[in-house]
Formats: structure tokens, sequence, C-alpha cells
């Protein structure tokens, strides 16, 4: 089966080649496409791929039956909808799959008028230890009341340059913290650009994720957030801090009175195996895991089911679900961070 | 006070409910040289109480009665300034057995937290405890044990609380965000953690509960590694005892009902 790939940024040399590497007896990389035409022809070379600098040279290419998508995500929306219309066999849209609920509702409508299945990037949904936990939890998710994510990160670039050799980066700034504006921006990127890989495995342990609030979101220096969240029946707590320690922590955990789950996930970037899920109940402990692939292959490998027909494409309410449960939190952060300020403001006047 | 080989042995004597919160005969087992039961109906140098609410007055009377000594097991926040002057003026030692802030590797994470805390990015910790604890006690230990590792907090205030725990908020003194988590739940051990980050490391403690031996640990990140602390297998309990021990011997007064009033004021003004 072929793939191309939209944009060869980081995520498409450091993430998606190597994962297709270990896949090369069912994938074949056949195209690659970015608007910066020095980039596209370098990482096509790696693979042994064709290049092009617009869209259309690749979803006409017959060689692509599977498109995905790693363009800046302001792309994803109208990048998806274009590879449906080509009629190919499977799509994978990295994170986050639109910006908008409209664009989503836009997204599903195509995709169910072309039949073509479609997957968002939330590699950590296809990590083998997940699904692992899956498969035990029991009752845990309908029964939890109290749930967290809690993510400390090395800067991308040190998990970048374990995975490959990177052509392109883009350069940094010091950001002003006094600016409102600048930590509004900040958590809003944080909830869509990082939290948005947890909050579907947070969405399924909170049936009433449509009514959630935010208690109080903060930010952390240099990037990260402290964001406390409620629904009617849960508890949820949201933890970043990106920072340039060497040493990563990523973990899920959900808590009921009897059960609790903690997943460990792997970094991203590298092929370090899949997430470890361990379940305490009381003084007993089982652990599954760790598997030998992350949830980046486990996105292809599902990519190649769904494109095969061997497997059924996730409902496109699923994806809506998930993306309005972060969309919806996004806009309650800032909206937090708003009134944090006028009370602010109102104490200093 | 008996004397063995010249040794300074003290008498003890717990009520009922202390005996068993604070496993006082275990920590006296434990510590045969120091301490001793009181024989038959003679006053003893300590006297052991629980902290139900209602304890400074019940430790006050302790002191009243001639103890030379007063643990107090688990205290749960309330004034304790009558208690302090009569204590003050018996001289009479009053120590708190506190479920994680009497841990022996307080000190050592108190050092390793405050050297680092000035370059603060977040401090998250989360305590969890059985179901049917209550979690206003639940919190009082858990803030504790944070005041006494990280120091004094601005801005505390609870984001929720309900019968599953509480979520609460506060800054450092650097304007670090502190996020403060209670998780009532049978599925883990009741434990504190605690995590400092810095912009390139940080500390991470955990607190295990007094009922066993089992060691804290702390351990230490940064450019260099990650660093475990020694481990101590003792409990918060057994080493209150041997702090007692000490000022007992030393004639010296602790700290204890000075950093408990501070800590009631901040609960306190909480609700
Ligand atoms: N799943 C993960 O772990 C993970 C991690 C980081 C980022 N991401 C997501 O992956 C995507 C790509 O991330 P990145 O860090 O490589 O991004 P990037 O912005 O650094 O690189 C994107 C590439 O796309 C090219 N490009 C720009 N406009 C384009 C267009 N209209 N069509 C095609 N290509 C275009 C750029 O030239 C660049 O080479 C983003 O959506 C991001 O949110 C996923």
């Amino acid at each position: 089966m072929g793939v191309g790939i939209l944009g060869a940024g980081p995520v498409t040399q450091a993430i998606h080649l190597p994962s297709l590497a270990r896949l090369g007896e069912i994938l074949t990389v056949r195209h690659i496409m970015d608007v910066d035409p020095a980039v596209a022809e370098s990482v096509a070379a790696r693979v042994g791929a064709t290049h092009s600098t617009s869209i259309d040279a690749l979803l006409g290419d017959p060689a692509v039956d599977i498109v995905a998508i790693c363009s800046p995500h302001q792309f994803h929306a109208e990048q998806v909808i274009a590879a449906c219309r080509a009629g190919k066999k499977a799509v994978l849209c990295e994170k986050p799959f639109a910006m908008n609920a409209e664009e989503a509702a836009q997204i599903a409508a195509v995709s169910a008028e072309t039949g073509v299945p479609i997957i968002v990037g939330a590699m950590h949904t296809f990590d083998p230890g997940w699904l692992a936990a899956q498969e035990n939890w029991d009752d845990l998710p309908e029964t939890a009341h109290t749930i967290r994510s809690s993510i400390v990160l090395p800067p991308n670039a040190r998990f970048e340059d374990f995975a490959t050799e990177i052509i392109t980066r883009p350069a940094g700034g010091t950001p002003d913290y006094t600016d409102p504006e600048v930590i509004k921006g900040a958590l809003r990127g944080g909830v869509m650009g990082l939290a948005i890989h947890d909050l579907p495995l947070i969405r399924r342990f909170t049936p009433d994720f449509k009514d959630v609030e935010v208690l109080e979101a903060r930010h952390v220096r240099p990037f990260g957030y402290v964001i406390s969240l409620r629904t009617p029946t849960r508890t949820i707590e949201l933890r970043a801090a990106m920072n340039n320690t060497w040493k990563p922590e990523w973990s899920f955990e959900a808590f009921s009175d009897h059960a609790a789950l903690r997943i460990d996930f792997t970094p991203s970037y590298v092929q370090a195996g899949s997430a470890v899920a361990t379940f305490t109940r009381g003084s007993q402990t089982t652990v599954h895991g760790p598997f030998e692939h992350n949830g980046y292959e486990g996105e292809w490998r599902e990519l190649a089911a769904l494109a095969a027909g061997t497997k059924q494409p996730p409902s496109a309410q699923t994806l809506i679900d998930d993306l309005t449960f972060a969309l919806d939190i996004a806009d309650a952060t800032v909206a937090n961070v708003e009134s944090q300020h006028a009370v602010a403001e109102g104490a200093h006047a | 006070m008996s004397a063995t080989d010249g040794i300074k042995q003290y008498t003890v004597r717990a009520t009922p409910e202390a005996q068993e919160a604070g496993a006082v005969a275990l920590a006296v087992a434990s510590l045969p040289e120091s301490f001793g039961p009181a024989a038959g109906t003679n006053q003893s140098d300590v006297h052991v109480i629980s902290g139900q609410p209602g304890w400074a007055a019940d430790a006050a009377e302790a002191i009243t009665a001639g103890a030379r000594a007063v643990i107090v097991v688990n205290p749960a926040p309330e004034g304790v300034g009558t208690l302090a002057e009569a204590a003050a003026r018996h001289n009479t030692v009053v120590v708190l057995d506190q479920r994680w802030a009497s841990n022996p590797a307080i000190p050592a994470a108190e050092d390793a937290v405050r050297s680092m805390s000035g370059r603060a990015a977040l401090l998250d910790t989360v305590a969890t405890a059985a179901v049917g604890t209550d979690s206003g006690e639940l919190f009082a230990d858990h803030l504790a044990a944070v005041v006494r590792i990280a120091g004094p907090l601005a801005n505390l205030r609870h984001l929720s609380r309900g019968p599953h725990g509480y979520t609460t908020t506060a800054v450092l003194a650097n304007g670090a965000p502190v996020a403060i988590q209670g998780v009532v739940s049978n599925a883990r051990p009741a434990a504190l953690d605690l995590r400092l980050l810095t912009d390139d490391g940080g500390v991470s403690v955990t607190l295990p509960e007094p009922v066993a031996a089992w060691p804290a640990t702390v351990k230490v990140t940064g450019p260099h590694g990650e660093l475990l602390l020694p481990t101590i297998y003792e409990s918060a309990h057994r080493a209150t005892w041997r702090r007692l021990k000490r000022h007992l011997d030393a004639g010296t007064s602790p700290s204890d009902l000075h950093r408990f009033a501070a800590l009631t004021e901040s609960i306190t003004a909480l609700s």
C-alpha cells in the first residue's frame, strides 16, 4: 500500500518515516509534498519517493493509497477534505483534527459522503499499552471520579534528534509573560497542542464531558499549564511542563473508590516501545506492557487495516466529540485567564 | 523516670485511641532503652493522646497533671495558643505525631526542595487516602507536610471539595503555581506525592503511611542525572518518639506547636 505525506517537517521526519520504515512489508512511502521544495526533495530522497510542492500532484498520484496530513494545523481541515474527495483509501490527520467545530462537522460530512475512513494522530489512543488497559479496565470509565494527565517534556528537539536528523527547525523566541495575550495564546496552544494527546483518553472516562468547566487555569514557565477541570461527576487535573530537563514523564491516571489505572507513556518522537498500564486494586497490582511498538506505529497499522477494509473506522462522531471537548476546554481556559486578569485589574484600580 | 545502667528511660501511658492511632506499643518497644510503659497506676513521664478535635484542652490538662511530655497523634487543626503557654510555663515538651509531616525523610526533602524553590516552575502534590477518610482531615495532613517541605504558600484557596477529595490552589514565593489535590480511594495505599519542577530538573518526594517502616523516597533531578537520597526505614511514629527523646534529654522545646498554629491559621482562613 502506498503512502503520501503532506508536509515534511519534524513530525514527518522524526515520527512517521521511522515508523513506516518498520512497516516496510505493508506500507511504502511513495510521495512527499511540502510547500518548501528543498524540504520536499530532500525528505523524499531519504525514502526514494516522488516529491512535489502541490497537494494536487500528491492527491493525483495513483501510487498513493493512504494520505497523511502533517502540515501546520491551520491547513488540516481543507487537506483532509481534499484527500477524501480524491477518493483515497484512508487518511491520517495529525492532531488537531480541525481548529473549530464547523470545520470538524464539514470533515465528518465529507467522510460520510465519500466513505473514506479518517483517523486523527492522537497516538496514545493507538498505543498497545492503552489498548491493553481498555481490555482490562472493567467498569473504571464509568466509576472513576478523579482523572489526571501529567506531562513533563524536554524540548521536542531532544527527542527529534534521537529519532532522526532534522533538516528544518522553526526558530524560538522569548515570550513576554507579563502580556495576558501571550499567556492566553500559550494556554490555548497548550490545550490544543499538548493536552490534546490525552483528552480523548480523559473523555473516555468522562461520560458527562459536555458539561466540563474550568475551575482555574494557570501558565507554567517557560511552557506548560495547570488546569483544574470539573464535570458534575468528575474531577480532572491537567498538568504540563516543557522545560530543559532530560527526564520525560507522561502519565494518565484515573481513580475510582476501588481501582486506579496509571498509564506511563513513552516520549513523543522516539520509537521507545509502548506505554505501560498499571492497575491497582487495593493490595493487588497488575501491569500490562511494555509492548514492542508505540502508538505511532499503531496508527500506521490501523491505517493499513482501514485501507485494506479489514477494520471498521472510528465513528466520525467520536472524532468530533474529541475535538469539541478540546475546543471547549481551550475556550474555557482562555475565559478563565481573562476573568483572573479582570479581577487583578479591578484589585489594582 | 527510672534509671537503667545510667540511661534515662521515660515512662509512657497512652489513651486507648492514641494507642491505636499512634501504634504506641510498637514505637515504644522499638526504643526499649529510652521508653517503657508506666507501671500500674503510676504517673507517667509521657502522655500520649489522640488528636481528635478538643485535643489541645486534653493536652493542657495532661500538662497540669504533671506530664513531662505530651505526644499528640494526628492532631486536627485547632487553636493551640493556651496549650503553648501552658507548655512553656511547665517546661513540658509537646510533640505532634503527624501522618506525613513527621516522616524522618522530611528534613532531607525540605533541604532539597528549598534549595531549588527560587527556580521553581511548578509544585504539584497529590495525597491519597482510604475511602471513609474525611477530606478536611486529609487536607490538614497534606498541607502540614507540604508547608514543612516547601515553606509558606500564598493565595491558598480550595477550588473544589467533596467526598472524593479536593483541588486546592496556591503560589510559591516566586509566583510559581502550586497545585494540591486530595484523592479519596481504596485503590492504592495512602501516600503523599510531591514534585517540584524547575527549568532543568526538580525534586520528587513520596511519603508513605506510618503504619509500617517503609521508606519515603526523595529524588533530586538535575543536569547531572537523578539522585535517590538515602532511604530511612523508620515510620513517622518512631521518628516522633526519637525526636521527643532528644528534646527531653537536652531540655529543649520543639517548634511543633508554633508550626501547628500557623497551619491552623491557614486552614481557618480557607473556610
Ligand atoms: N503526534 C505528535 O506527537 C505530534 C508532535 C508534534 C506535532 N504534531 C503535529 O504534526 C503537525 C506537523 O508538525 P511539525 O512540527 O512537523 O510542523 P512544522 O510546522 O514544523 O512543519 C510542517 C511542514 O509543513 C510544511 N507546510 C507548510 N504549509 C504547508 C501546506 N499548506 N501544505 C503542506 N505542507 C506545508 C512546512 O514547510 C513544514 O516543512 C502539526 O499539525 C502538529 O500539531 C504531532
